[in-house]
């Protein structure tokens, strides 16, 4: 029986080191240990076994039984790990470049703005929109620009037909006619007319002049306005919030300097210059930058806002020029052509 | 506005540099956006020097060594030369060492070719004062030996091209520009003195100017003329010509020269007439009739209605008053008799006439910004004197004045106080009111306050009506004081705990989206054409998207999509060779509807085939890759897609491919999607090559609401689902979303609300053999679970039996075995 017994288990061993796949497996198990194995049959015939040769035998029969588990065991993991190893393909050449399309680019004018609106976000300016069709009153009237005034020209700036109709951009008057705004500080007059002062808000967005376009003029371009409107604000807040944009941007050392100028919805009024040690391409030591002022009594009025009680300043640049100033890209028309080769340097 | 430095220190002493002087006018407000130099610069150590001794030089033949005197001061030089036009005897420029020449070159002793040269005779390209480099400057005259060459040389000037903003037409001028100077430089401005004072001591109105009327003193308030007899045309003096050349004026006589002159001087347009030209003796300052015409001096006839303003004889109009004068009765060279018209014109007028007829002159720039109501009398005096001066004769008859000065009186009452507060710093009392009395702003009254220092009444001049306000003033006071000297400080930001605007959330939502989606983001513009808006929409699309004033013709409309934008990006890419295949863009769309225009925030994309050969080929884009895009961009808009009917573009809308596309929503519901394929024969007809897929969500701004709503939490089973499968054959155009639908229905009758149908979805779409012409086979998996235990097959089995005998009934469906 002992005999029998290890050539079955030696059997078993060769016969499990050449299964190779599952299916296999299960047939060389089945044909040992399944119902009708031959180490089942086996310990079928122990009934037949005289008794005192019973502990012996079974004794035998077990050791056995272990060694074919232990093998089938062997043989599963061996299986498994083939099964894994299946699943690869060949090694990987790590050097060869992704087919993939991508990644994708923000735009550069994307990049500039947000920039300059998580800055003004820290000192607590929220970004406002609105609509980039408007009317005369939001544009120019209750922007101290009255009805003579040059800027508002059909030379200079983009109207409608008096029969357009824009159902969500109300009118003032039945009177005025829509056009495509010319600066985005009709969004501080929406804003000013929808709650009461205290309001800090970022402004940017698309605007339009009627103008040639050639390499530093667009018919659409964008712009960043801030407001602030607030008891007791001055100058110098001005001055300061300026200083801070510049510093943030390019660099504690940068500097700005106000000259008087000309608005008419601010008094005073000032551009701005700042320094340009930081900027590429640029040779003056000073380079313009952008308007700003505190904000003229007579807008407070349009909006209805006391202007012996609120105070405020305005600041508006144009963020194509930042973003040809930070960069040193000397052609505005590259950012409406979006060659690949010119979105993909910013990102 | 060209301003000329010599002209200038007529009437402002100014002793800074030419680079100081630039930035006082910039920081008092005004934008230099050129300085010229003209004649010689400053040249310090080049003198007149003779050239006594010509030699060969030994070792080149094309230089010369000579002996140059210099005068008595420095003696006789030996100076190596290479030019050729010069002989001995003749007096030269002579740059000796220690000179330095415009372009910073500084003349030093040195060796040239082993002979030494103690300095350099120079040509008129050397000294900066001409072009001419083909020899030495030969001077005439004979000036004296040792003599400062800029003593022999023409005096230079420098001319600042100065941007004039539009609330300072005072500063059109060199007195005005003097003026800001002098309170710069805290000088004095010394005006011009006229001789000539209105006083002809005549009594008659002589026969060459018999009277003067004006008949629209609403817009002429004030009308000056002065006749003057027995004048010689000719050429205005060498000086006037100099200076009118330098700010870029042409010399033409004596007349127009001094009348430009004035109007330079004083800001006040003048205009002259050949007295024997006036019909009738008689000049009336009148409306024009409707129809009347006139040619002006340009050549042009120009047609005149009743809204504008002329000069007229008896007979017809001789000026469009304030901005061109007529051909028929101007000055010309044999004139010897002149009416000098100097007058105030109000600015509405003038500009409203010269908007209308296209027509402008330095005149018409000056009235349109409005002249100061004061100045007319003045300025003409000063002609007046320039006339008889430059140009002889003698005035005759008494001065024509018809109306007068208009009204001018304003104070302005302002404390140190609200100054300081205004500004933010403080700024003594002293220099505030320094600053005013330089700006000749008259302080007429001084009182203390309680507690806001001293309160100032203000005088405001006739030039400044610019200066309304007390907060005028702060300007003023800190432009004097230096906007370089407020006092740096820290940004103080209470928190006014606001979001940023839904638009602005939304929009960087999908940006953020679709970068992160191998996108690249870009920028178009709004503007396009007509023939495009028909195409893509409708002809009244065209009709309302047309702007009334398009600068050109393929920018006529407002954009009802962001694709053909990107469309024209694709191509540009395309046809410079650069591999491209995913763009986006966000912004503004107009969407027509029912005759009126929305404007909606917008973000939409296209995927094209890549081009780019590639080691390992990836799937192209396909309808449903374009579904999931917009899908997410809808959600970032607040919209369920999923949730949401999606018919087949079709209709008007030509640029999407039929049967290949879908569009979503309305306007009438605030947004819409559209996307899926564009129209092949479209796309290649733009020149573009391959398959192009695109997508668009447009809402309107006040549907988006910032946050997105926040989503109500469900408890989940932790039971296992009972998943079981169907196929449906039915006719191939059945949506799948039909069948969805019923089946959903049917299961969750079949439950009895006992346990949930959590989830149907199709796994396989199949169309061909073994299946009827015409049909396809949908086959769905259903999930059904129960929250509080495991499903038995018993009641699952019975459930999706029921759904089985039911879906067949009356639909023409069968089940696929």
């Amino acid at each position: 029986m002992q005999a029998t017994l290890n050539a079955l288990a030696e059997k078993a061993a060769t016969e499990f080191a050449a299964v190779m796949a599952r299916p296999e497996f299960e047939a060389a198990k089945a044909r040992y240990v399944g119902p009708n194995g031959e180490l089942t049959a086996l310990m079928k015939q122990m009934g037949t076994v005289p008794k005192e040769q019973r502990p012996a035998m079974g004794k035998l029969i077990n050791e056995t039984k272990v060694r074919v588990q232990a093998l089938l065991d062997a043989a599963l993991e061996r299986i498994a790990a083939a099964e894994l190893r299946a699943q690869l393909g060949p090694a990987v050449d790590p050097t060869l470049p992704s087919p993939d399309v991508g990644p994708g680019t923000y735009h550069p004018l994307t990049l500039v703005r947000e920039e300059m609106c998580r800055i003004l976000r820290k000192v607590g300016f929220t970004v406002a929109d609105g609509p980039e069709v408007e009317t005369e009153f939001y544009c120019f009237d209750a922007l101290n620009t009255p009805a003579d005034h040059p800027a508002r020209d059909a030379q200079d700036t983009f109207y409608f037909p008096e029969s357009a109709r824009f159902g969500n951009v109300p009118k003032k008057t039945a009177e005025e006619k829509y056009l495509l705004r010319t600066h985005t500080s009709s969004v501080q007059i929406r804003t000013m007319l929808k709650g009461p002062p205290p309001i800090r808000i970022v402004s940017p967005g698309r605007v339009y002049r009627r103008d040639t376009t050639d390499a530093t003029h667009s018919a659409n371009f964008h712009q960043l306005e801030c407001l602030y409107v607030d008891r007791n604000v001055t100058v110098r807040d001005l001055k300061a919030l300026l200083d801070y944009i510049f510093a943030s941007l390019l660099g504690k050392d940068t500097k700005t300097r106000f000259r008087p100028h000309y608005f008419g919805y601010t008094e005073p009024s000032f551009e701005v210059d700042l320094s340009a040690q930081h900027l590429p391409k640029v040779k003056k030591d000073w380079i313009e930058i952008g308007g700003c002022g505190m904000v003229d009594p007579t807008v407070f009025s349009a909006v209805g806002y006391d202007p012996e009680v609120w105070t405020g300043y305005a600041f508006g640049m144009g963020l194509e020029r930042l973003a040809m100033l930070l960069y040193g890209i000397d052609d505005i028309r590259y950012f409406y052509q979006n060659d690949l080769r010119f979105l993909k340097q910013f990102a | 506005m060209k301003i000329s430095l010599n002209w200038l220190k007529d009437y402002v002493r100014l002793d800074a540099s030419v680079d100081e002087i630039c930035r006082a006018i910039t920081f008092l407000g005004f934008e230099v956006e050129q300085v010229i130099r003209t004649g010689a610069p400053e040249l310090n150590h080049v003198v007149v020097g003779e050239v006594l001794v010509r030699d060969k030089h030994p070792n080149a033949d094309k230089l010369s060594v000579c002996q140059v005197d210099i005068g008595p001061a420095g003696g006789v030089k030996t100076i190596v030369c290479g030019a050729q036009n010069y002989q001995v005897g003749d007096r030269v420029p002579v740059a000796l060492a220690g000179a330095v020449l415009p372009g910073n070159f500084t003349i030093k002793q040195s060796k040239i070719r082993g002979q030494l040269s103690d300095g350099m005779m120079c040509s008129a390209k050397e000294l900066g004062v001409a072009e001419d480099a083909s020899g030495l400057l030969i001077l005439t005259g004979r000036p004296a030996l040792g003599t400062p060459i800029n003593d022999v040389l023409p005096a230079g000037d420098t001319v600042f091209d100065i941007e004039i903003t539009p609330n300072r037409p005072d500063c059109l001028s060199h007195l005005g520009i003097a003026r800001e100077l002098a309170a710069w430089f805290k000088t004095e401005l010394i005006y011009p003195q006229e001789k000539f004072r209105g006083d002809t001591g005549a009594t008659q109105r002589p026969d060459l100017l018999k009277s003067v009327r004006v008949d629209a003193p609403e817009d002429c308030p004030l009308y000056t003329a002065h006749i003057i007899t027995g004048i010689e045309i000719g050429p205005s003096p060498d000086w006037m010509q100099q200076r009118l050349t330098a700010v870029g004026l042409r010399p033409i006589n004596n007349l127009v020269d001094i009348g430009n002159y004035v109007m330079l001087e004083y800001g006040q347009p003048m205009h002259a007439f050949d007295a024997r030209k006036l019909g009738g003796n008689e000049i009336i300052v009148r409306r024009a009739a409707d129809g009347e015409k006139i040619v002006t001096l340009d050549g042009k006839e120009r047609s005149l209605n009743s809204r504008m303003l002329v000069i007229a004889d008896a007979t017809k109009p001789v000026v469009i008053a304030g901005i061109m004068g007529g051909e028929n009765s101007g000055v010309t060279d044999d004139t010897t008799d002149l009416v000098l018209e100097v007058a105030y014109f109000k600015r509405k007028s003038i500009r409203w006439t010269s908007r209308r007829l296209g027509l402008s002159s330095d005149s018409s720039y000056r009235y349109e910004r409005g002249i100061d109501p004061h100045t007319a009398l003045e300025a003409a005096y000063r002609a007046v004197d320039l006339i008889l001066e430059h140009a002889g004769g003698q005035v005759v008859g008494p001065s024509y004045i018809v109306g007068g000065d208009v009204p001018w009186q304003r104070e302005i009452v302002v404390t140190h106080g609200f100054i300081c507060e205004k500004l933010g710093f403080t700024i003594p009392e002293a220099d505030m009111e320094a600053a005013f009395e330089a700006l000749e702003l008259a302080v007429t009254r001084k009182e203390p306050t309680e507690g806001r220092g001293t309160a100032w009444t203000v005088s405001i001049p006739s030039w400044r009506d610019d200066l309304d306000r007390p907060i005028d003033l702060v300007e003023e006071v800190l432009r004097i004081y230096g906007t370089e000297r407020i006092p740096a400080a820290v940004v103080t930001a209470p928190g006014l705990a606001a979001e940023d605007d839904p638009v602005v959330l939304f929009n960087r939502r999908v940006t953020d989206y679709l970068v992160g989606h191998d996108f690249h983001e870009c920028a178009t513009y709004t503007l396009r054409s007509s023939r495009e808006v028909a195409a893509w929409v409708s002809q009244t699309a065209v009709a309302e998207l047309a702007l009334a004033n398009p600068f050109v013709d393929d920018q006529s409309h407002l954009r009802p999509t962001l694709v053909t934008g990107l469309l024209d990006v694709l191509k540009l890419n395309q046809s410079r060779g650069v591999a491209v295949s995913r763009l986006c863009e966000v912004g503004r769309v107009f969407i027509e509807r029912n005759g009126q225009n929305l404007e909606c925030a917008a973000v939409a994309f296209v995927m094209a085939d890549d081009a780019d050969r590639k080691w390992q080929r990836r799937e192209p884009a396909d309808f449903y890759a374009v579904k999931h895009h917009v899908t997410a961009l809808a959600a970032a808009g607040g919209i369920d897609l999923n949730r949401q009917a999606l018919v087949p573009v079709t209709g008007s809308y030509l640029g999407w491919q039929e049967g290949h596309c879908a569009a979503a929503g309305e306007m009438g519901q605030g947004w819409t999607a559209r996307f899926g394929l564009l129209n092949l024969a479209m796309v290649k007809g733009l020149g573009i090559e391959g398959k192009v897929y695109a997508g668009i969500f447009a809402i309107l701004p006040e549907k988006l609401t910032g946050g997105l709503a926040r989503r109500k939490y469900s408890d989940f089973s932790l039971f296992p689902a009972a998943l079981r499968d169907l196929a449906l054959v039915v006719d191939q155009d059945t949506a799948a979303e039909t069948l969805r639908r019923k089946l959903a229905e049917l299961a969750r009758a079949a439950t009895g609300g006992k346990f949930a149908v959590e989830q149907i979805a199709p796994f396989d779409v199949y169309q061909g053999e073994g299946l009827p012409a015409g049909k396809k086979s949908l086959a769905f998996s259903l999930a059904f679970r129960a929250p509080d235990r495991t499903l038995t097959d018993d009641e699952v089995n019975a459930a999706m039996q029921q759904v089985q005998d039911k879906i067949v009934v009356g639909t023409g469906w069968t089940i696929r075995k």
